[in-house]
């Protein structure tokens, strides 16, 4: 019958699938989980748990609460939502840190040790074996800033319901904002675009078309890939950068790319 | 061939035909026409609470869908105790069968600012297609335990297709624009579900006979289960009481 | 007898009793309170930093992530810690000078070794440090000896990334003087092996009252770069070795540069270079025959430079230092500056070289085993009378601690450690080789 000679493939793929997923590869980084398991247990344990989810020592003592790595649902991430973050997406968001949460900016880290937590993470979730990787979305060329584009963007803001969370001048008071849940349950707040915070998920321009064509997965901010076109999604962006209040006066905020 | 070797083919053909014949009702099998149907309905014992009133003053278009206001839904019964939006579904009994999964999508519609329908049975593999007939953008989002989430916003008109992949009972699904918007999706990996309407009645049709343990799920009021046989030619009656 | 002998008998005792009774500065539990992370997170082992916690701390106790200031706080939340050692210990040295009779000071003296045991505490040391403020840090911190004398040990204000950058940190008070390899951060300390020599030794009958290790008063100047891997340092400090209250009208300049590099598969790398230039008088003002203080006078300059590195091999590290002094000749023979005829014939400035080897094998993040060699040779007496080698040292130590919790609330470790020293020509009689050797073990808790 057929089913040995498929059951010898079947085992032959899971293999190398399993033996390529403990490795991480980030440009010409390569990460590998036994290392990474070790600086898991010193950096990452005491809050993202010893089985990755989520539920360390300190997260009671914390808001939002530390990421559960075991559903493998990622905000920061450049793949279409529903699906798995790329590897280098995971080396960013630990580089970067997660600004006004308790996850730190891990810089200070050697680029190879990142890269080992990368792969120690992916270990968490089988889907990062039984999913096929997915491509990034194309973030196309951005038209230069203009007041039209601007004024495109606030009428989008408008008819794209982003109001209704993030309110009318973008405060983070829109009248769904005060009901909106992550997907454990747990109450968490839409961005203020006006008191000169940091976005998530970085902070260029293509940052932030990023984050509205594939969405942050566990909130409740969307992807709004299927509902604008690329020059709408600029437009917005556009708009977007216009709604900081606070410019820092003489302490101007140095912006950097993470390494 | 000698003689041993004449006996070992032999052997080799009745083992593997019969192995083939005793999965042939299961592998491939699509609802035998000539099954059994269960019938049942699922009742409310006791007084229900008073549905609430849903505030819709959030988003203009929504309140002028309503004008005379709308309440929730998530208990849902008639003069009788009949009890609707029950997902009622065989959850044991069908081994390793396996089932095709059906080319037409399941449709959730985005309408009034409200789910239509409130609870939608689907199968496992099967596309969902979700539909806005409304004239604002709606964010439909599932929050799954074993199924992957995603959340996409969708403006009127625009088309959307996705697929729950493993069996959930039930996945609850939201719009993060508006707060009042909860439906559920029942994802089975069989085809013997169906979800109750108006008196609370539901069949499953073209059962094949066997002893099976059939669930009643609804959204707040828990599950109960009954174990049931499907004897060929007859068709049980079963009934789901729920307080 | 000389002057010369009069120090060398009482030269190491004080040192020793200063660094016995009081521990440096330590692991904050009240940071990893303030902000949910393990001890492990900053430290290799605390009190050592990793560069995680380095960049922290040049941060201005500060993560970056937009929660450091005190308003993210609980109102009951305070920026304090506490810290004990709890041991018992064996001193031994093995040439003290002590009357042949003891209780009979006419029966004339000899040379004999003496050794001590018994159960210690090392006082009680208080520490705080947080932010007031976005990018405005401060640090308190008091020392507690075991008589109950209190001294201010730490105070400054420090304003944090100025104009938006990283590269612009101005500290103001009295602070330990900025360097990779901090003695505040040793994970030894026994009387013999507890500290860095090299941070403090000046040679016999030499009067310049300095320490690099010890806690300097002024004004520093501090930048790194984002990820820490380049950072330098340019401080402006009194003249007294952090003493306040006496200024004396000059002030000596510190600098320190250090770079970072990655090798793939070893980890962080880092070299720096320093220098620490500073003068001191020689002889000040009276009044009726009494010294004036901070009217110091006939000041002469010395100098402490040298280089250093941090290397990390997987789950070993090692430090490496090398300095090299150098004094003037005034200092060097404790002679005042306008009286050059009391400086003995041939008297030159006094040089010497030094450096450490401290080796660390980190198993995990809850037990660390460390071993230390260290050395000081003189390489130009201030005296040519006195022998060539006189006061050079080796010391070894050894030690090992061991963390049974390790949590983001408080801090325990057991210690223990062993260290043996030996001073060429400094026995107080004889002139002989002295060993002196220290066996601790302790708890070390922290709140």
């Amino acid at each position: 019958m057929m089913k040995g000679s498929s059951l010898t493939l079947a085992f032959l793929v899971t293999c190398s699938v399993l033996a390529s997923a403990q490795d991480s590869k980030i440009g010409e980084l390569r990460g590998n989980a036994n290392s990474g398991k070790a600086l898991y247990r010193r950096y990452c344990i005491g809050c993202h748990g010893a089985h990755g989810d989520g539920a360390g020592e300190s997260a009671p003592h914390l808001d939002p609460k530390p990421r559960d790595f075991t559903k493998a649902a990622f905000k920061c991430r450049s793949t279409p939502s529903g699906n798995l973050p790329t590897d280098t997406d995971l080396y960013d968001t630990i580089s970067r840190g997660i600004y006004n949460t308790g996850m730190p900016s891990w810089r200070p880290l050697t680029r190879q040790q990142r890269a080992d937590l990368v792969a120690y993470i992916k270990t968490f979730s089988s889907r990062f074996q039984e999913e096929p990787p997915v491509a990034s979305v194309t973030i196309p060329a951005e038209q230069p800033t203009s007041a039209e584009s601007v004024k495109r963007g606030a009428g989008l803001f408008q008819s794209m319901n982003c109001w209704s969370c993030h309110g009318k001048e973008g405060r983070g008071n829109g009248p769904s904002a005060q009901t909106l849940t992550d997907s454990k349950g747990y109450p968490i707040r839409p961005f203020d675009f006006t008191d000169g915070s940091h976005f998530k998920c970085g902070e260029t321009g293509r940052d932030l078309f990023r984050d509205l064509t594939t969405g942050l997965d566990g909130t409740p901010m969307p992807s709004f890939a299927d509902s604008m076109k690329p020059d709408q999604i600029w437009d917005l962006v556009h708009y977007i950068q216009t709604l900081n209040e606070d410019t820092g006066g003489f302490f101007h905020r140095a912006k950097h790319k993470v390494q | 061939m000698n003689k041993h070797s004449y006996y070992l083919a032999i052997f080799c053909l009745i083992f593997v035909c019969g192995m083939t014949l005793l999965d042939a009702d299961r592998i491939g099998a699509t609802p035998a026409p000539g099954g059994s149907s269960v019938t049942g309905v699922v009742k409310f014992k006791g007084t229900a609470e008073k549905p609430t009133r849903i505030d819709m003053s959030a988003d203009p278009f929504c309140a002028k869908a309503h004008p005379n206001g709308a309440t929730t839904e998530d208990v849902v019964t008639d003069a009788s105790g009949g009890l609707e939006n029950v997902v009622v579904y065989v959850s044991d009994g069908l081994g390793a069968a396996t089932f095709p999964v059906p080319d037409q999508p399941a449709v959730m519609e985005q309408k009034g600012c409200q789910y239509k329908p409130h609870v939608l049975a689907m199968r496992a593999g099967q596309k969902l297609s979700v539909v806005n007939s409304d004239a604002t953008t709606h964010n439909i989002h599932p929050t799954p335990n074993n199924n992957r989430e995603w959340n996409v916003s969708q403006p009127q008109g625009a088309p959307l297709e996705q697929v729950f992949a493993r069996e959930e009972v039930a996945i609850s699904v939201k719009c993060n624009i508006h707060p009042w918007m909860k439906s559920y999706i029942a994802v089975v990996k069989n085809p013997y579900f169906a979800v109750t309407e108006k008196g609370g009645t539901f069949e499953l049709k073209d059962l094949p006979p066997g002893n099976y343990t059939l669930q009643a799920w609804h959204e707040k009021l828990g599950t109960k289960t009954k174990m049931i046989t499907v004897a060929a030619g007859a068709s049980p009656t079963v009934e789901f009481d729920f307080q | 007898m000389d002057s010369s002998r009069g120090w060398r008998r009482c030269g190491w005792i004080a040192v020793m009793v200063l660094f016995g009774s009081a521990l440096p500065a330590f692991g904050i539990p009240a940071f990893a309170r303030k902000y949910n992370l393990r001890c492990s997170d900053c430290h290799e082992a605390w009190p050592k930093l990793n560069n995680f916690g380095q960049t922290f701390k040049d941060n201005g106790y500060q993560l970056m992530t937009g929660r450091d200031t005190p308003i993210f706080q609980q109102g009951a939340y305070f920026p304090v810690a506490f810290r004990t050692f709890a041991s018992w210990h064996r001193e031994y040295n093995s040439l003290v000078a002590v009357d042949t009779i003891p209780g009979n000071p006419a029966a004339g003296q000899m040379e004999s070794p003496v050794s001590k045991s018994g159960f210690n505490i090392s006082g009680l040391t208080i520490w705080a440090a947080g932010t007031v403020a976005k990018n405005i840090s401060f640090g308190f911190q008091t020392e507690i000896d075991n008589s109950g004398t209190a001294t201010l040990a730490t105070y400054f204000a420090r304003f944090d990334n100025l104009l938006g950058s990283p590269w612009l940190n101005v500290k103001v008070g009295k602070f330990e003087l900025d360097t990779l390899i901090s003695e505040e951060r040793e994970l030894v300390y026994s009387n013999t092996g507890g500290f860095y020599r090299n941070y403090h030794f000046v040679p016999a009958g030499d009067s310049t009252n300095f320490g690099l290790g010890d806690n300097q008063l002024g004004a520093e100047l501090m930048g790194h770069s984002r990820n820490d891997y380049t950072r330098y340092s340019i401080a402006v400090l009194n003249s007294t070795n952090g003493v306040a209250d006496t200024p004396t009208n000059t002030y000596d300049l510190y600098a320190d540069f250090t770079q970072g590099f990655e090798i793939p598969k070893l980890g962080l790398q880092r070299v720096g270079v320093y220098g620490y230039f500073g003068e001191r008088p020689t002889f000040s003002q009276t009044s009726n025959g009494a010294p004036i203080p901070g009217t110091g006078l006939g000041n002469r300059s010395f100098s402490r430079t040298g280089i250093y590195g941090l290397w990390y091999l997987g789950k070993f590290d090692f430090s490496t230092f090398y300095l090299h002094g150098q004094d003037n000749v005034f200092l060097g023979n404790s002679v005042a500056a306008n009286q050059p005829g009391d400086l003995p014939p041939g008297a030159v400035g006094p040089t010497w070289n030094g450096g450490f080897f401290e080796a660390h094998y980190t198993y995990n993040p809850q037990l660390i085993v460390i071993g230390k060699y260290e050395t000081v040779q003189m390489s130009r007496q201030a005296n040519p009378a006195t022998p060539n080698d006189f006061g050079d040292m080796k010391v070894w130590t050894v030690g090992y601690r061991w963390y049974p919790i390790m949590n983001n609330r408080a801090g325990l470790a057991w210690h223990q450690e062993y260290a043996i020293a030996h001073t060429t020509g400094t026995a107080p009689l004889s002139g002989k080789n002295e060993t002196n050797s220290s066996y601790l073990m302790g708890f070390d808790l922290e709140f």
